[in-house]
């Protein structure tokens, strides 16, 4: 956040630093024994508060009309802050009046500023609120993760996929999909049992969510099988990632007798959701009946 | 036919087949066990008792919870697959053990009370097939189609293990068409369909003489030895309406009237009634049940006039008969069997 702010900042520094060359210039230091300290306490207290909401609107929101105005009324709040702590130290000749206007006007404009803006952040987070409420019923409702991997389920799959399918087609890129599935899985839950069969499935679901980009979005299909959806993605790439997580799987898995897998990739070019996730499986199918073939010629 | 027949608060389950699995696969989803247990009479250090039992409404209890705590739709499916490998419970590994799928079916209707008493079977064959209709014998209200789910897992998971083949293996449903197939399919493999007349598996008969892969003589009457002992400590039980349906159906052409079956079952006519709403049917509907599942059963085996029919059944007349079956299927009797034959 801090780098949208450069220029902000340099104005702060510059505007600040103008306040105290303007001061010096026109005054002249207090001598030490009339300071009057519960003075400078409690308004170096006040701008060092002041100073730090700047920090924090500058590190926690993004560039912006509301943003604007929460800033610059703070700052105008610092500056006057600012000289007030400095008239402790300098004192200003009479007839100049340009000091104490400069001190308490400031004041009560960056107020109103900072207070138009207060309104602006109430009404950006009511609608952000409502858009969250709206979405978090969604999840509710459908109840789309699975319990067991923490990864997406079936109908989230089927409604992403439909969304990316129609999203790609409109900016011609190429949508790919990642489909993998467990060798024999029943056989290994049936020699180690059903919970060293839930426990794989989970330990393989945590290796795909470390092996594959953050876009990718990785949904439990049905039991043993996985999808991965890799949006943005042609199919060749598409195919040195599945040849990537079939050698990451292999030196993650090997250490016992742990079920093979198979990966397929394949590119999405159906405009359905549903006869996408058909020509997938008919993939997969294909896929496992060559393995099986090959296994029988050795 | 044992005189006394369980319900809801008699302890005819045991913890070790089925409880136990079914609350591993929750916990493993995220569930907690206190939560799981909550509402049921069920305590923590039971679980692991060798005979520890509950009874059924404990268990209905326990389905319920478990489908609330884990949104998980595969659970029926894998608790079936879990229960048929589970070293604990001798009976399925007998299955395993047996010499093909007859022996196994044998077996499991014989000792059907250490597993799966709330449901019972009623097999028949025909002439390619071989039908087995899944009756509930007591009232499982809404948790019916998860119990199906397990039954039927279980002996789909036995065919795929030991046949590795279920070509010709449907799957009938009375339930309607679910929004989501996919578990069906992935974990059934098999044809299966909705909106049927009964819940029921039928296999080609070749599949049920083909040698099972893992049979072995000894270790099945080893396994069968452990299956009697249980006998001793859990006597053969039947549920209220199995008794029921039993009853009328070896009674037929004679209709049992209501005040009969209370007789036989050493209950009074009142405490038949009230036990029956329990279970959320009268009796009426279980005899209509009787009659219709006889008539189907009938009409698919062979050639049979519906006038032999409506005396079979115990109807004045033909056309009587002809009125019921038109109420149960759709169809008239002509219709169903060409319908039949057709498929």
């Amino acid at each position: 956040m801090w780098r949208q702010h450069r220029y902000k900042m340099l104005l702060s520094a510059l505007l600040l630093l103008s306040g105290l060359l303007l001061a010096v210039n026109t005054g002249e230091a207090k001598a030490g024994n009339q300071f009057d300290w519960l003075d400078v306490l409690g308004e170096g207290t006040t701008l060092l508060v002041a100073c730090g909401w700047l920090g924090l609107i500058i590190s926690s929101r993004p560039t912006g009309r509301v943003t604007e105005w929460l800033y610059y009324g703070s700052l105008l709040l610092v500056y006057s802050y600012f000289l007030d702590l400095l008239d402790e130290f300098i004192r200003y000749p009479d007839h100049i009046r340009l000091m104490s206007w400069l001190e308490s006007l400031p004041a009560p404009v960056g107020m109103l500023v900072l207070t138009y803006g207060l309104v602006g952040w109430h009404r950006e987070q009511r609608a952000i609120n409502r858009q969250l409420r709206g979405r978090e019923l969604y999840l509710r409702d459908h109840q789309l993760i699975d319990p067991l991997t923490q990864l997406y389920g079936m109908e989230y799959l089927k409604a992403v996929l439909q969304r990316e399918i129609e999203l790609h087609q409109s900016q011609q890129s190429s949508l790919s999909m990642l489909v993998l599935d467990i060798n024999n899985f029943s056989g290994f839950n049936r020699r180690c049992g059903m919970a060293a069969g839930d426990a794989y499935l989970g330990r393989l679901s945590e290796l795909l969510t470390n092996q594959l980009r953050h876009s990718d979005v990785i949904c439990r299909y049905a039991g043993d099988r996985f999808i991965a959806l890799l949006p943005a993605t042609a199919l060749p790439q598409a195919q040195i990632m599945a040849q990537h997580l079939r050698q990451q799987l292999a030196q993650l898995t090997s250490h016992n007798d742990e079920p093979e897998l198979t990966i397929q990739a394949l590119a999405v070019q159906q405009s359905c959701a549903k006869t996408a996730l058909q020509s997938a499986d008919k993939a997969l199918a294909q896929a496992k009946a060559a393995t099986t073939l090959e296994l029988q010629r050795t | 036919m044992p005189a006394r027949s369980f319900s809801y608060q008699d302890k005819v389950l045991l913890l070790q087949h089925g409880s136990t699995e079914l609350l591993a696969l929750a916990q493993r989803r995220g569930a907690l066990l206190h939560k799981l247990l909550s509402g049921t009479n069920i305590f923590e250090q039971d679980l692991h008792r060798p005979h520890g039992r509950l009874h059924h409404a404990d268990w209905l209890k326990l389905l319920q919870n478990c489908q609330q705590q884990v949104s998980s739709p595969e659970l029926p499916f894998l608790l079936g697959d879990a229960l048929l490998n589970s070293s604990y419970i001798s009976l399925c590994k007998s299955l395993q053990y047996a010499r093909n799928l007859r022996q196994a079916l044998t077996q499991l209707y014989y000792f059907r009370h250490q597993l799966f008493p709330g449901i019972f079977a009623k097999a028949y064959q025909t002439q390619q097939q071989l039908v087995i209709e899944l009756h509930p014998a007591l009232g499982f209200a809404n948790q019916h189609t998860f119990m199906l789910a397990t039954v039927f897992s279980l002996l789909v998971s036995l065919l795929k293990q030991q046949l590795g083949t279920l070509t010709g293996v449907t799957i009938r449903l009375q339930q309607d068409v679910p929004e989501n197939l996919l578990q069906q399919q992935f974990y059934w493999g098999c044809t299966v369909s909705f909106n049927q007349y009964c819940d029921s598996l039928s296999i080609p008969l070749p599949l049920c003489y083909q040698t099972f892969t893992d049979a072995d003589p000894v270790k099945f009457r080893a396994a069968k030895r452990t299956c009697l002992q249980l006998n001793r400590v859990l006597s053969p039980q039947r549920g209220l309406l199995e008794c029921i349906y039993t009853l009328q159906q070896r009674a037929l052409p004679v209709l049992l009237t209501q005040q009969h079956v209370a007789d036989a079952l050493g209950l009074s006519g009142s405490s038949l009634k009230r036990q029956l709403r329990q279970h959320h049917t009268n009796f009426a509907n279980l005899i209509d049940q009787v009659r219709r599942d006889a008539a189907r059963k009938v009409l698919q085996q062979g050639n049979c006039s519906n006038r032999q029919l409506a005396m079979m059944l115990g109807y004045s007349d033909e056309h009587n008969f002809r009125r019921a079956f038109k109420r149960w299927t759709g169809f008239i009797p002509s219709d169903y069997k060409s319908v039949f034959n057709f498929n």
